[in-house]
């Protein structure tokens, strides 16, 4: 297949980035309606669990990172979100939460979308360079673990803010790699233009 | 800084307030000891007992420690021989003890004698020290309906908003600086997750907690078993839901004290509302308590069953159903059970066997069965088998079924064909053939073979058919004594051949009908047996009357002579004929025909050709039949109606369904509709009417003329005989004898005073009255001038005046004339004299009274030749109305009286009834006068019914009055005439008065 890389990679950088894209933007809307589920379940006000500090503290828009770096880091906040998610997950579970309704089904979606658009920005990662995601900080006990601190309801507030970062997360993922990809196809319009110049200039000479 | 000093002051020491009273003081309670119990919100109060000095009443008080409110008071009495070393007591509170801190103090009391308080303090999270937001009860599990009081601590140097539970909005009351409370009363079961309650400070900062609210344990109908032999399962039903989800919350199970969880022996059964635990036994225990414990946060139940598992074995369902030998009617199963087996356990198996057409139950029975064998099945069947097995000592349940597996039975050649021959009475018909069904065919049918064969020719024809054509044509020729054989196809081999000889079908041939009801949606049909069948009969049926007819029937076997004949394609309202037949050797031979309905409903047809004809009086109504497809039924009558307004009147019902007229009787002319129904037992059709005018007859008008002349010549007869019965009475009454007038006895017949003079007979002078006319006036109208022309020397000068010739007074001469000779005559004919004999009392009467004689009216014509007397009876309405006999009556004093000339004396009952006089007349010139009948009637008197004519009166307009007198008369015989002429009419009135 034309675009296939080493390790099981479809299609070309830029084909792979766009689907990336379009999957972090799907996420994206998945995870705002589930957000939306959660909150008429719990009668929480639009008002209520919105915090402004992040769970988890990646800062991928850093302007000395490179494209890949950059990457790299949303694929390790992601992780780290689907960790949060599952963790979440498997607490509601035990509580006895989950009655298969809406709410659980498009939480059992986002949390299978979300391990594809892992899979996808792995595979927009350079070969040999940072595959490894970033683990949680250790200091911060937030990051590791929100919902053993309280009681029940603090839970509940500290899952409204894991839907929320969910919801940080695949948007900047999608705006991240939008940025990228017209980067790269303006790179690519300027490579292709001066490589066209230099043969029409070979022809020329 | 300062409330940390504070509490610290009151965390670290006991405060004894002093009481001072007057006298004995009890002694204060020591080491009071205050153990808070959060989740059950309970303070646990202890206090030494002092043993030197007992006490047995002590006062405990229970404060919000911040607000000082007392929230609890009361005064406990404690035995003096009570165990222990110390008392104790319990309080719970209606807030979380986490809400606020409680001062509780004790102190001891003799009668009204106390001691000083002895405090400890169990201190609230709404302390200094704890700066963050909380809200208490947390994570709370409560029973649907309770009371739930929360307490929301908010943040320091924040303040307290509001409190909602869901989405509701709570009452709230302050507890302390920092705590506030809100009650929550008859709580709804929440859903999983819990009921969220949170708290807003004016930060819109969110506190909140959870509370689950649901049911104790609810479980139900234990039932303990065992299917491996090694353990017990018991099973039972969750019954209510305890809205408690969550390993902290929900139900947890424990079996003979042994834990059932869900990740090992706690599963739910296939029915949903089942659950069921497992517990490794030994079989041999005998019958003992199988107890199951629920708990949950709001509760704990137990369930016993008491059993002896040995008794309650239900098997496992078995495993890997399979058929070892299938053929084409029987097959044989076998099955494994599980790993343990049941080798020597007795049991009883079921094997449930269905198929598209059927199903089977076979039994089998055994210790350890494993296999089974199927009896009984059809070819080329699809089959599906499974098992199940339960103990056949102690018959506990049935076990679960196996997995279904499926198998198909092997072809076998089809069954011979069920065929018949259908012919039209065009001698053309088919030979038909019913499908074989799936149990019939015994694989798929590849075609049809149809043999024809002639005895008499001894030759054979044969046609294939494919398979789905059903009918043959008959034989060619002359189907006298052809033989039909058809045989079936399949890839297993040919069915046995069906044969039939095709019967002689004689036009014309005329079989009885007889009528059969449908029943429930079929016919029930009889016939006599028939001797001669060898192989039973058939009922053939087909819709009456239709045309190449798709033919059904239904062979009976020999021995039976009735068959209910059901089928889908009757149709409700379709007549449909019957034949059966005798099967035999050959040809099958027609016993009989029947024609029936399944259902019969009311006719969808009228009666046709309705036609109405005038007999007379009478109209006869005629019809034809409905047509058969329109009856719908058999036709039980017609009824006849005509209609009255909106509605049909029955005027006749006819019952005999072959009527086909009704004669109705007795009409008057006049226009008639009539309308006619038929009927059958489901009713009448919509009918069609007629109308007729119907004409007054000949005859009757005849008839009317000839009663009617009947009843006047009846009339007439009877008149006649009347008046001939009554002769003499109507005689009297309209015609009595006028009297003659009599002379006196002292008559002169001498001469003398008068015997010298003879009468002479002069017409007498009369007035000429002529009649000047108006044209102006109208002709009907009866006023005339009148003017009288008096002659000279009237009185005396009448008997020189020339005797009045005019012609148009002839009859007053005549009469005249009559009278004077009559009188000169002397007595006269027998009549005269008899008369006058027995007449002679009233001679004397006559003598002195004035006789008047009316002559009548007659026209001028009729008057001309005809005497006067004679037409005088035909003047009806103008006759004498006084009776000799009256007149005889009349007392004698009249004649003795004075009156010598009563000219207006007394006339005894004929009187004037009115008094008319001319006023340009004296009464004495002309005081007499009757008015013409025909006068028009004043206005202020009628028309006098007309009797005898006053002579007083003076002629009426248009009439001429004529006076003639005697000019020299006796005195007492004066004779005045007056007659009347008529002017319009030319009518006159002769009025003779005899004065005698």
């Amino acid at each position: 297949m034309a675009g296939a890389g080493a390790g099981g990679r479809a299609g070309s950088v830029r084909s792979r980035t766009g689907r990336a894209v379009a999957l972090a933007r799907l996420l994206n809307r998945d995870c705002t309606r589930l957000l939306e589920l959660y909150r008429e379940r719990e009668n929480f006000p639009p008002e209520m669990c919105l915090e402004k500090d992040r769970i988890v503290a990646l800062s991928p828009s850093a302007p000395h990172l490179s494209a890949n770096e950059r990457v790299w880091l949303l694929h390790s906040a992601l992780h780290q979100c689907l960790r949060l998610l599952e963790r979440v997950i498997g607490w509601e579970d035990e509580q006895g939460f989950g009655e298969e309704g809406e709410y659980e089904s498009m939480r059992s979606t986002v949390k299978d979308r979300l391990g594809h658009l892992l899979q996808s920005t792995k595979t927009l990662l350079v070969e040999g360079e940072g595959i490894a995601p970033l683990t949680p900080n250790p200091d911060n006990p937030e990051e590791t673990d929100g919902l053993e601190k309280g009681g029940i309801f603090e839970a509940k507030l500290w899952t409204c803010r894991v839907l929320q970062e969910l919801i940080h997360w695949t948007q900047s993922t999608a705006q991240t790699l939008h940025t990228m990809h017209s980067e790269r196809d303006k790179e690519r319009g300027k490579t292709t233009g001066r490589k066209g110049k230099r043969e029409r200039g070979g022809i020329q000479s | 800084m300062d409330h940390c000093l504070l509490w610290a002051l009151l965390l670290t020491s006991q405060v004894r307030v002093s009481q001072c009273q007057n006298g004995f003081q009890p002694p204060v309670p020591q080491r009071v000891r205050v153990e808070p119990d959060f989740v059950s919100q309970v303070l646990s109060i202890a206090w030494d007992k002092d043993l030197t000095y007992p006490v047995l009443f002590y006062d405990i008080e229970v404060l919000r420690t911040e607000l000082g409110e007392i929230v609890y008071n009361y005064t406990i009495e404690v035995r003096a021989d009570s165990a222990g070393r110390f008392h104790h007591w319990n309080w719970t509170s209606p807030i979380p003890l986490e809400c606020t801190s409680h001062t509780v103090r004790v102190r001891s009391r003799q009668q009204q004698h106390t001691s000083d308080w002895s405090e400890q303090i169990v201190p609230g999270m709404d302390i200094p020290v704890n700066t963050g937001a909380k809200m208490y009860p947390q994570d709370r599990v409560v029973a649907v309906g309770s009371n739930t009081t929360f307490c929301c601590i908010v943040q320091e140097r924040k303040e307290f908003k509001s409190f909602k539970y869901k989405t509701s909005i709570l009452n709230s009351t302050r507890l302390s600086r920092r705590s506030y409370a809100g009650t929550v009363t008859n709580q709804p079961p929440s859903i999983p997750s819990g009921t969220n309650v949170v708290c807003l400070d004016d930060s819109n900062y969110y506190t909140g907690t959870v509370v689950f609210v649901g049911y104790p344990p609810g479980d139900r109908d234990l039932v303990c078993e065992t299917r491996d032999l090694v353990s017990v399962e018991c099973q039972w039903r969750i019954g209510q839901d305890t809205y408690l989800r969550g390993v902290q919350r929900q139900t947890h199970y424990t079996l003979n004290g042994k834990q059932c969880k869900l990740h090992n022996n706690l599963v739910k059964s296939s029915k949903k509302d089942k659950l069921q635990c497992q517990l490794s036994v030994t079989l041999d225990q005998g019958e003992i308590n199988w107890t199951l414990g629920a708990r949950n946060p709001l509760g704990t139940i137990q369930l016993t069953d008491k059993a002896d598992i040995n008794h309650r074995v239900r098997p496992h369902a078995p495993l890997e159903v399979y058929t070892a030998n299938v053929y084409s009617r029987n097959a044989s199963v076998h099955w494994r059970w599980g790993p343990n087996g049941y080798r020597t356990l007795p049991l009883e198996c079921q094997a449930h066997v269905n198929s598209s057409e059927n199903t089977y139950t076979f039994d089998y029975s055994g210790p350890g069965v494993s296999e089974a064998l199927l009896k009984d099945l059809q070819p080329d069947e699809e089959y599906t088998v499974r098992i199940r097995c339960r103990t056949q000592q102690n018959t506990w349940k049935w076990g679960d079924w196996s997995l279904d597996y499926n198998f198909q039975t092997i072809k076998e050649r089809p069954d011979a064909l069920n065929i018949w021959v259908w012919m039209d009475s065009n001698q053309t018909g088919y030979v038909k053939w019913k499908p074989l069904s799936k149990s019939e065919s015994h694989g798929q049918i590849v075609a049809y073979e149809v043999t024809y064969w002639n005895p008499e020719e001894d030759g054979r024809r044969t046609l294939s058919l494919p398979q789905t054509q059903h009918r043959a044509p008959l034989c060619p020729g002359d189907i006298g004594d052809c033989v039909i054989t058809v045989t079936a196809r399949n890839s297993a081999g040919t069915s046995p051949a069906a044969s039939i000889t095709i019967p002689r079908f004689s036009a014309g041939e005329v079989h009885t009908l007889y009528k059969v009801s449908g029943r429930n949606g079929g016919f029930d049909l009889f016939w006599p047996p028939y001797a001669n069948t060898s192989c039973g009969y058939v009922v053939e049926w087909c819709p009456t009357g239709k045309q190449d007819c798709d033919v059904d029937w239904r062979k009976v076997p020999a021995g039976n002579a009735s068959a209910r004949i059901e089928s889908g394609s009757f149709v409700a309202g379709v007549r449909y004929t019957f034949s059966i037949y005798a099967c035999s050797s050959g040809a099958p031979e027609l016993l009989e025909r029947r024609q029936g309905y399944v259902v019969e409903l009311a006719p969808a047809q009228h009666v046709s050709e309705l036609k109405a004809q005038q007999y007379g009086s009478d109209v006869l109504l005629s019809w034809d039949e409905v047509p058969l497809d329109g009856r719908r039924g058999f036709i039980c009558g017609y009824t006849v109606y005509t209609p009255n307004g909106s509605h049909l009147v029955p005027i006749e019902n006819i019952t005999d369904p072959n009527t086909r007229s009704y004669m109705v009787r007795h009409l008057s002319p006049g226009f008639y509709k009539f309308t006619v129904k038929a009927h059958t037992s489901g009713g009448q059709d919509g009918g069609v009417t007629v109308s007729l005018k119907l004409d007054p007859s000949t005859d009757w008008l005849v008839i009317e003329i000839l009663v009617a002349l009947g009843a006047m010549t009846g009339f007439l007869f009877l008149i006649t005989i009347f008046c001939y019965t009554k002769r003499q009475w109507v005689k009297k009454t309209f015609y009595p004898e006028i009297p003659e007038p009599k002379l006196p006895e002292e008559w002169p017949t001498t001469p003398g005073t008068f015997g010298s003079r003879t009468l002479a007979v002069e017409p007498c002078p009369h007035n000429t009255v002529h009649i000047v006319e108006n044209p102006e006036r109208e002709s009907d109208k009866f006023s005339p001038e009148v003017e009288l022309e008096e002659e000279e020397g009237d009185g005396a000068g009448a008997g020189e005046s020339p005797p009045d010739t005019d012609s148009s007074d002839p009859v007053v001469l005549r009469y005249y004339n009559q009278v004077v000779d009559d009188g000169s005559q002397g007595p006269r004919s027998a009549d005269s004299s008899s008369s006058s004999s027995s007449d002679s009392s009233s001679t004397s009467l006559a003598s002195t009274r004035t006789d008047v004689t009316y002559t009548g009216i007659q026209s001028a014509a009729s008057s001309s030749g005809a005497p006067v007397q004679p037409e005088a009876s035909d003047m009806g309405g103008y006759r004498p109305q006084m009776t000799p006999e009256l007149a005889s009556a009349e007392p004698q004093a009249d004649s003795a009286g004075p009156a010598d000339f009563p000219l207006l004396g007394d006339f005894g009952g004929y009187q004037p009834q009115i008094t008319w006089r001319a006023d340009s007349r004296p009464a004495s010139t002309a005081p007499w006068a009757a008015p013409h009948p025909s006068a028009p009637p004043s206005s202020s008197s009628p028309t006098p019914p007309l009797r005898r004519a006053q002579i007083a009166y003076p002629p009426p307009p248009g009439f001429t009055t004529c006076c003639r007198a005697n000019p020299d008369p006796p005195p007492s015989r004066r004779h005045h005439a007056v007659s009347f002429f008529g002017g319009d009419t030319g009518l006159f009135q002769l009025i003779s008065v005899f004065n005698p």
